[in-house]
């Protein structure tokens, strides 16, 4: 039986649903009861989950990705490595040495591997770098692509290693790991959900919102993995009933809804998660009532969900 | 001498029409200019036009593994600029109109093309479009994204 702690993914298909905030809470609550929270950012393009903290970036790592460079002293010209190069990155006129054009390089080092001659170096260039830090007792792990770099998968396959790392060498060490998605259904959303138990679309009640919200559920459903939404917002423009009788005629569960609420605006203008326990948001206002509620259906679907599997 | 690669409709030659795509056009027309004058005409099919990605680079390197020393290009790529550079190609902007080899050859050889040093479409422009007749302008995009 593993000790390894429940990996919660907070997902959602629509930028500007909330995911963060949710992740955000959700750590928060879970940090309230005494749990050991890592929290890992994963929208390596906008990375900023600490700033609902109050945090800031610290411990910087560079995030490197395999780049070849030719040893023409040892180079036959013989042509084998571009052959091969699946994404042909690597160009080669006859008698001339190949020429890697770094922008479509998916960094496989199959050229590395089979030339011949030893004449490819595994070099490699920075595209973009990870931060640690532990703001109100959760530990943060943060993902940064550099600007003009394509690969956020390859930086998001990189902190995915690290908790890989840690569920190898130290599998006590969190209680519960929650890790925050970017926008989107691309890849690097994709090996984030592949990581998770349980999987929280963060939606909203719009029509954008329903699209992109049935668009992540395809990926969700594709890697096989539980799932259950929230709805943010939900008081939009009295929209609510209405959207959570399309989700339950789709079959959609849903953990709870977050109403329209000034102290979550509140909370992202002062840099403090609306369910710390030290902050001092109304105990009574419609936000915070519905995390609590949010937070109790996740505890019992992650019951509901060890005792499935085990 | 130099040889000029031109990328073309069909099976490539003087009488073809000019391809305004790089990476995705059907043949290239190899022109072995010598004294401003055309010595030799050769057509090859370019077997990169259906590739998955990566059309321009492969296009590039079958012009210079035909001993191709410049090139005149309608639309051209990210990837294609970057190979063609590489390669140290003189690249040359033939007008936005329809031409067939001859014609663009004749401009060339009146010094009417100008030089061109940087990508003028997007990535994966070029894919979709018509079969020859210069089609497939006009809507750029594609995010240059791998994964």
């Amino acid at each position: 039986m593993s000790k390894r702690p429940k990996v919660i993914t907070i997902t959602g298909g629509k930028g500007g649903t909330g995911k963060t905030l949710c992740a955000v809470n959700i750590a928060t609550m879970f940090k309230n009861e005494g749990k050991n929270v890592l929290l890992i950012d994963g929208d390596v393009e906008n990375p900023n989950t600490y700033l609902l903290f109050g945090g800031t970036l610290e411990d910087k790592k560079e995030v490197p990705f395999f780049k070849p460079t030719i040893l023409q002293d040892k180079c036959t010209k013989c042509g084998l490595c571009a052959e091969n190069c699946a994404t042909h990155a690597l160009l080669h006129i006859k008698d001339g040495f190949p020429i890697p054009i770094l922008s479509v390089c998916s960094g496989c080092k199959l050229c590395y591997k089979i030339c011949p001659s030893g004449a490819i170096e595994a070099d490699h260039k920075i595209i973009g770098w990870k931060y640690q830090s532990r703001v109100n007792h959760i530990s943060l792990l943060i993902g940064e692509l550099k600007p003009s770099e394509a690969r956020s998968a390859a930086v998001v396959a990189s902190l995915l290693q690290d908790l890989d790392n840690i569920f190898k060498k130290n599998p006590d060490k969190y209680d519960v790991v929650i890790l925050d998605t970017a926008p989107g259904a691309h890849c690097d959303v994709e090996l984030l959900i592949e990581k998770s138990n349980l999987v929280i679309p963060v939606t909203e009640p719009t029509k954008f919102g329903h699209l992109d919200l049935l668009r992540i559920i395809e990926l969700i459903e594709l890697l096989n993995k539980p799932y259950k939404a929230i709805v943010n917002r939900s008081s939009l423009l009295g929209y609510r009933d209405q959207f959570l009788k399309e989700l339950s005629e789709n079959s959609i569960e849903i953990l709870g809804d977050i109403p329209l609420d000034d102290d979550v605006v509140k909370s992202y203008c002062q840099g403090t998660p609306l369910m710390d326990s030290e902050g001092e948001f109304n105990k009574s206002g419609e936000a915070y009532k519905a995390f609590h509620i949010i937070f109790q259906n996740l505890k019992n679907w992650m019951n509901e969900e060890s005792n499935n599997g085990e | 001498m130099v040889i000029v690669a031109i990328p073309s409709s069909g099976e490539g030659g003087l009488n073809e029409t000019m391809s305004q795509r790089f990476g995705r056009c059907a043949s290239f027309t190899l022109v072995t200019i010598e004294d401003k004058t055309i010595k030799e005409v050769k057509g090859v099919p370019n077997s990169a036009s259906n590739s998955m990605g990566g059309a321009g680079i492969q296009a590039a390197q079958i012009i210079g593994n035909n001993g191709a020393r410049e090139v005149i290009v309608g639309f051209l790529g990210p990837n294609a600029v970057e190979s063609l550079k590489a390669m140290n190609l003189k690249v040359l902007q033939a007008p936005n109109q329809q031409f067939t080899v001859k014609e663009v050859v004749d401009l060339y050889l009146k010094g009417e093309l100008q030089e061109l040093d940087s990508a003028n479409v997007g990535a994966h422009h070029g894919m979709g479009g018509g079969m020859g007749m210069g089609g497939g302008r006009g809507m750029g995009g594609g995010r240059g994204r791998q994964f």
